[in-house]
């Protein structure tokens, strides 16, 4: 292989995301932005890398990925309630529970096209919540949410304010980075061959849902990496964390950010974030409103979101610049 | 199980009533997504402007004039909504139209809840379906006194009506013939020189006018607020999946179903919570396509 590229430009994306994202503390209040928050962005980018790796390259759209981030956030809940305060084992076994829940829901739902698939994973994901809301609400609290976990501790460090922000952005910088790599190789290569035509992959003899499950799966171990982050940043688990609007959510982030690119949708989650946060002071009830509207704008206007707003202004400033 | 006679009737007049509701929603859905290929993410929304329109038409100027203004108002939007939005997407991939569409739920969801608030709007039931039907006066092998809610009984009929006259346009009219051969074959009807965009214009209003009669009838039942247009979303679209997607008469059967399993599994709330979910994974395991989906319909 003539893989030339120097380490800075295989890896420019990640450490400049890392340099945004270890200062934020410092220049996020600059901008009205409470800490907590940020860590909240921390987490979504998460979820968000996670859900660009089955939406961005595959092209499968699930409306179901509250689910796996609602199954860690419980699973996490009740580890550190009954087993152990310590982040590391609940983390641990959320992740696992997501994924053996993934696996199954990927084996169901993957069988036939995109369609069926984005209709099952929101129903599944429905049928968690409706469980959660009933059938388990002894487990999880039902209507008013699992509470009562002791303060999350790292081996022997709180986990609270600053500590939960940077590890949460650790862990952001090294799933971004895991994610790049994912791109990079042949698997991330399968991946967007199924987005391009997946019925000439097929004919290739290369086992198409293979590579759809895979992604599937590892976008749901993202999203209960999120899931369990989120009890480890604020000890409590709601049953809105299994819920539509959840899944809707990171699908209106990844959109406005800007589909397959990685970086976009953890964009769209820090501004969709900001926006629901700081700036619907002004917006009052109504900011969900404006939300969908600019989301319906990027959706007919600007399929590729800001980072296709980007690239137009990139590409106008290059070519006046040639033109004179 | 031990169960009366009079308990028997009794869950199968409420699975009845609930399947009419999602049968009603789940026809419109599936007659847009068989013609013109679109999920329409919004049909939850669509049912939403209906109870809306109707319960705010009905206790200013009563119910005679919500059942005649409410289904071709609704109507008229959809074909606004077709013209205006969805015509641009037919070119485009099917995850952007399911984008868009669910873009537009949100905002149809977002724009009542800021007019009409978020609480339940009281719906009045028009005095002559109000109250109470003496079931043991009309079937005789019912023992002693059983009685129903006239309401829920009238939306039954309304659905059976309603659904009688979708097959009848589809199956005895010119109009329905070029709708189902589009349905087959979409290109080659253009290339037979038959307008069908202007057709199929005129079905997205249909849906969208089938789920103004669900609004008419079904507000009173299924309350009136923003959150009911995506729970009802969620079973329609099983609905339709279960059924087969595009197909008209699984739609029927699987809505039966579904309103069926529900009213049967309601002594039992865990199992009740979960039925159609369990009905769904086992029609996926066991008829992939559906009960009566078409082969090559999307696979």
């Amino acid at each position: 292989m003539h893989n030339q590229q120097s380490f800075w430009q295989l890896n420019k994306a990640v450490i400049l995301f890392a340099l945004v994202a270890l200062t934020m503390p410092l220049w996020f209040p600059l901008i009205n932005g409470y800490s907590g928050l940020d860590t909240k962005i921390m987490i979504f980018c998460i979820f968000l890398v996670g859900f660009d790796i089955l939406l961005g390259f595959t092209g499968y759209l699930s409306f179901g990925h509250a689910a796996f981030f609602g199954i860690a956030a419980y699973s996490t809940g009740l580890m550190l309630k009954n087993f152990s305060d310590n982040i590391i084992p609940a983390i641990i076994v959320a992740v696992i529970a997501a994924t053996l829940v993934a696996i199954v829901i990927g084996l169901l739902t993957l069988k036939r096209t995109g369609i069926y698939f984005s209709i099952l994973t929101l129903a599944f994901a429905e049928m968690f919540h409706s469980m959660a809301m009933a059938m388990l609400q002894t487990w999880t609290g039902g209507e008013n949410g699992l509470t009562g976990m002791p303060t999350p501790m790292l081996f022997d460090i709180k986990m609270q304010g600053s500590a939960v922000f940077y590890f949460s952005a650790i862990m952001a910088i090294l799933m971004f980075y895991l994610a790049k790599r994912i791109e990079r190789s042949p698997v991330g290569l399968m991946m967007k061959a199924i987005k391009c035509n997946q019925t000439r992959l097929e004919y290739t003899g290369i086992n198409a849902r293979k590579y759809k499950l895979l992604a599937f799966v590892i976008s749901a171990m993202y999203a209960a990496v999120a899931g369990a982050l989120m009890v480890v940043y604020e000890p409590f688990v709601g049953h809105e964390f299994l819920g539509w609007h959840q899944s809707g959510e990171v699908v209106i982030m990844s959109v406005i950010g800007g589909v397959g690119t990685l970086v976009g949708p953890m964009i769209g989650a820090a501004f969709m974030l900001y926006f629901e946060n700081v700036l619907s002071v002004d917006l009052g009830e109504q900011w969900l409103l404006v939300l969908g509207l600019i989301f319906m704008f990027v959706v007919v206007f600007m399929p590729g979101g800001f980072m296709e707003a980007v690239e137009r202004i990139k590409k106008r400033f290059i070519t006046t610049a040639d033109s004179e | 199980m031990d169960m009366t006679l009079n308990a028997f009737t009794l869950y199968i007049l409420t699975g009845l009533q609930l399947g009419s509701i999602f049968v009603l929603i789940a026809l419109g859905l599936t007659l847009i997504f068989g013609t013109l290929g679109v999920v329409n993410f919004a049909h939850g929304a669509l049912y939403l402007i209906a109870i809306y329109l109707a319960v705010s038409i009905n206790n200013a100027l009563g119910f005679g004039l919500a059942l005649i203004l409410v289904p071709p108002i609704l109507f008229v939007f959809g074909v606004l909504m077709e013209r205006g939005l969805i015509q641009r997407f037919y070119d485009r991939p099917h995850t952007d139209q399911i984008l868009v569409t669910f873009g537009l739920a949100i905002v149809i969801q977002e724009l009542l809840k800021w007019v009409f608030g978020a609480n339940n709007i009281p719906f009045a039931i028009p005095s002559w379906g109000n109250g109470i039907l003496m079931l043991h006066d009309y079937l005789p092998f019912l023992d002693g006194f059983v009685v129903y809610p006239k309401w829920r009984l009238i939306l039954v009929v309304v659905s059976i009506v309603t659904v009688t006259a979708v097959f009848a346009l589809l199956h005895l009219t010119r109009f329905g013939l070029v709708i189902r051969a589009g349905m087959r074959d979409a290109e080659m009807m253009q290339f037979l020189g038959v307008n069908i965009n202007r057709r199929f214009m005129i079905v997205f209003g249909l849906g969208s006018m089938i789920a103004g009669i669900a609004g008419v009838f079904g507000g009173p039942v299924t309350q009136v607020s923003p959150e009911v247009g995506m729970h009802l979303l969620v079973p329609s679209f099983l609905v339709v999946v279960i059924g087969g997607m595009g197909s008209l008469g699984g739609a029927v059967i699987a809505g039966i179903l579904i309103g069926m399993a529900q009213s049967f599994t309601a002594p039992y709330i865990n199992l009740n919570t979960v039925i159609i979910y369990l009905i769904t994974v086992v029609i996926l395991l066991v008829r992939p396509r559906g009960l009566l989906g078409a082969k090559g319909v999307f696979e």
